[in-house]
């Protein structure tokens, strides 16, 4: 695509252009939905057959409840994979925070909301330290993750030794409504809050920091300041989740966000983010955290022992990237 | 002495830090514990850090070409109860068990590799997906490990070719050392050696001279998966029977183990020599902290904070790269 064709008259031919400039760039995003519309269908489709019934509200409630930690961990995630890096250690940062969260919030309208405050403090925190690591120290992202995954899975033992506290079921009403799927107004903040963090600088440095980092710097991007407000996003958006999570089980267990390790980077991979930075969407990611969210539905009115549920996982990962290959592929040869 | 030290390249300056370090940590523990570092005592620990090192002998293949394992932890603990569960504790089927549960090794790696070589899935992407799938696989498997062969014991022909002592050293020991001379001078003084080191400091370049990239990488993820599997066999014949969730600590520990050996993670640089010192070192400080009633919380963050000292003594990369 030189810029002469762009530049040639006919207006016609522009739009046409500009149409397949849409597709072309969107096209992991259309996929990632494609999958999600597939999936949707499927579970209905199994429900009907096991029930002879469609899903009512209750169910679509329990998908949305049980989709929210991992929604918001994966979005953390995707502006980290956005910069080119990676955030094993949000697996140990739900850990911290959900714990956290059991342990020391009690009803009433200033403990939960002043502890919310302070889990989402810790996730900032432990979001900078990863980024001031990777930005300034220069290491490389999956050691200073890995490495600060173990220590925050250390501290989450230490702050909730066994599973246990509780949640006051004021809070589980607000983040996790078990009567509705009012869930879904935080997936609207989320998206909203995506399309102004794409216009806004520190956006736009994340993707130009995924594309070409040198170049970036060039430019003016404040480089490493970028990469530390990408940790901390990760961090704070793990430590949603952590809420979320505690919220929906309403109790803490300072090993329950483990699984979120591969499951965040398999919604990013599913939603159509290049692991090679700088393109994607968050809105993907969403999409990849409900097609997730939806495997584990579907296996069980499938009568797949819960036991391999993980291999499911897995595979998917594996297709999803493989089919991401193929369209850009696909989309470059035409 | 300090000439002698300038005198060497970085790479071995860094095998020549990491022993420093495990001496170091051996010495400081005996201080603190009186007889820590007495000949059982280090025995004990060198058999402990042997599992590691087995390992991390993997890992270190793939971090040399700018590669990561993520599949270790549930392609060790799958190889360990498939390996259980074929051998049934009778020693007639202990080789064809052994050679089949290498073969799971080969399997899975080959399938990684594979993935990562020809199909350009990234490294991280592929090697946690295939920790995912063998996950469900063994658990599906072996019913949660509630399978009537699960609680089978190793055979006992294998656990005392690991266990016994020959000439005073544990056989264990014995097969680590093996191991060691093997990676290293296949590493050193093969052509398979510097056509690794080739591709992990510049794969278009090793391309371009005629290397056979893809499959010099898919043959790196095959031992790597060989080597997991044989850190379930290992441990198995060590400990008995097979667990769940037994190699979940073996993801972190060999990756650290090669990192603190000085192998740079992207590729290019280091020796099997140094990730073996760094894994007597991890297992050394870990075994100090535990003499020290270390609880299990301070350990993981003590590990963390470890590593990211080591990292940031040397794992920096250059500015602006």
């Amino acid at each position: 695509m030189t810029t002469g064709a762009v530049a040639t008259p006919a207006p016609r031919y522009r739009s046409r252009s500009r149409l397949q400039h849409l597709t072309v760039q969107s096209a992991p995003l259309l996929l990632a939905l494609i999958i999600l519309a597939g999936m949707v269908a499927l579970y209905v489709g199994l429900f009907f057959r096991q029930l002879s019934r469609f899903p009512g509200m209750f169910e679509w409630t329990s998908v949305v409840n049980t989709s929210m930690p991992l929604v918001f961990t994966a979005v953390g995630q995707s502006v980290v994979v956005l910069t080119r890096g990676l955030d094993l250690s949000v697996g140990g940062m739900m850990d911290l925070t959900n714990g956290f969260a059991a342990v020391h919030m009690h009803a009433g309208a200033g403990s939960m909301l002043g502890w919310s405050l302070v889990v989402l403090l810790i996730g900032a925190a432990g979001g900078a330290i990863n980024g001031v690591l990777v930005a300034y120290a220069r290491l490389q992202p999956i050691l200073v993750t890995l490495a600060s995954l173990s220590i925050y899975q250390g501290l989450a033992i230490k702050v909730l030794p066994e599973p246990g506290g509780s949640i006051p079921l004021g809070y589980t009403n607000i983040l996790a409504n078990p009567n509705g799927p009012t869930g879904l107004v935080f997936v609207g903040v989320i998206i909203a809050f995506w399309f102004i963090f794409r216009r806004t600088r520190f956006g736009v440095g994340v993707f130009a920091i995924g594309n070409d980092e040198e170049a970036a710097r060039a430019h003016g991007t404040p480089v490493r300041m970028v990469k530390i407000g990408a940790y901390m996003v990760s961090g704070v958006f793990a430590a949603c989740g952590g809420l979320f999570f505690a919220a929906t089980t309403t109790a803490g267990d300072a090993t329950s966000g483990d699984v979120f390790i591969l499951t965040s980077i398999a919604a990013v991979v599913l939603g159509g983010i290049s692991f090679f930075g700088g393109r994607g969407s968050a809105i993907g990611t969403v999409a990849g955290a409900f097609i997730l969210t939806l495997l584990t539905n579907v296996l069980f009115f499938a009568n797949i022992d819960p036991l391999y549920q993980s291999f499911f996982q897995g595979l998917f990962l594996v297709v999803a990237v493989l089919l991401g290959t193929l369209i850009r592929r696909v989309v470059r040869l035409r | 002495m300090s000439a002698i030290v300038a005198s060497l390249t970085p790479d071995r300056r860094r095998i020549l830090f990491a022993l420093g370090a495990a001496v170091l940590v051996f010495a400081v523990g005996d201080v603190v514990h009186s007889g820590f570092a007495s000949p059982s005592s280090v025995k004990a620990i060198l058999v402990i850090a042997s599992f590691v090192g087995y390992v991390a002998a993997g890992q270190t293949f793939v971090i040399l070409v700018g590669g990561i394992d993520l599949s270790v932890p549930w392609v060790l603990n799958g190889a360990a109860i498939l390996f259980v569960t074929t051998s049934v504790g009778r020693d007639d089927r202990a080789i064809p068990a052994v050679l089949l549960t290498l073969g799971l090794g080969v399997l899975t790696g080959l399938v990684n590799g594979v993935g990562i070589a020809y199909l350009a899935v990234p490294a991280v992407v592929m090697t946690l997906g295939m920790n995912g799938i063998m996950e469900g696989l063994t658990l599906g498997l072996s019913k949660g490990l509630t399978c009537n062969s699960c609680a089978a014991y190793a055979p006992k022909a294998v656990q005392d070719v690991i266990q016994k002592n020959v000439f005073g050293i544990p056989g264990d020991l014995l097969l680590w050392l093996g191991i060691a001379v093997l990676i290293t001078f296949v590493l050193s003084a093969t052509t398979y050696g510097r056509r690794v080191y080739a591709i992990g400091n510049n794969d278009t370049a090793a391309f371009l001279a005629g290397i056979n990239v893809r499959l010099v990488i898919v043959s790196l993820y095959v031992l790597s998966g060989v080597f997991a599997a044989l850190g379930g066999i290992v441990l198995v014949a060590y400990g008995g029977q097979a667990t769940l969730g037994m190699g979940d600590p073996y993801l972190f520990q060999s990756i650290a183990a090669a990192v603190i050996g000085g192998v740079a993670i992207l590729g290019g640089r280091g020796h099997y020599l140094g990730t073996l010192a760094g894994s007597v070192t991890l297992v050394a400080l870990v075994s100090v902290l535990l003499a020290e009633n270390m609880p299990d919380w301070g350990r993981d963050v003590v590990y963390g904070v470890v590593i990211l000292g080591i990292l940031l003594l040397y794992g920096r990369e250059k500015q602006h790269v």
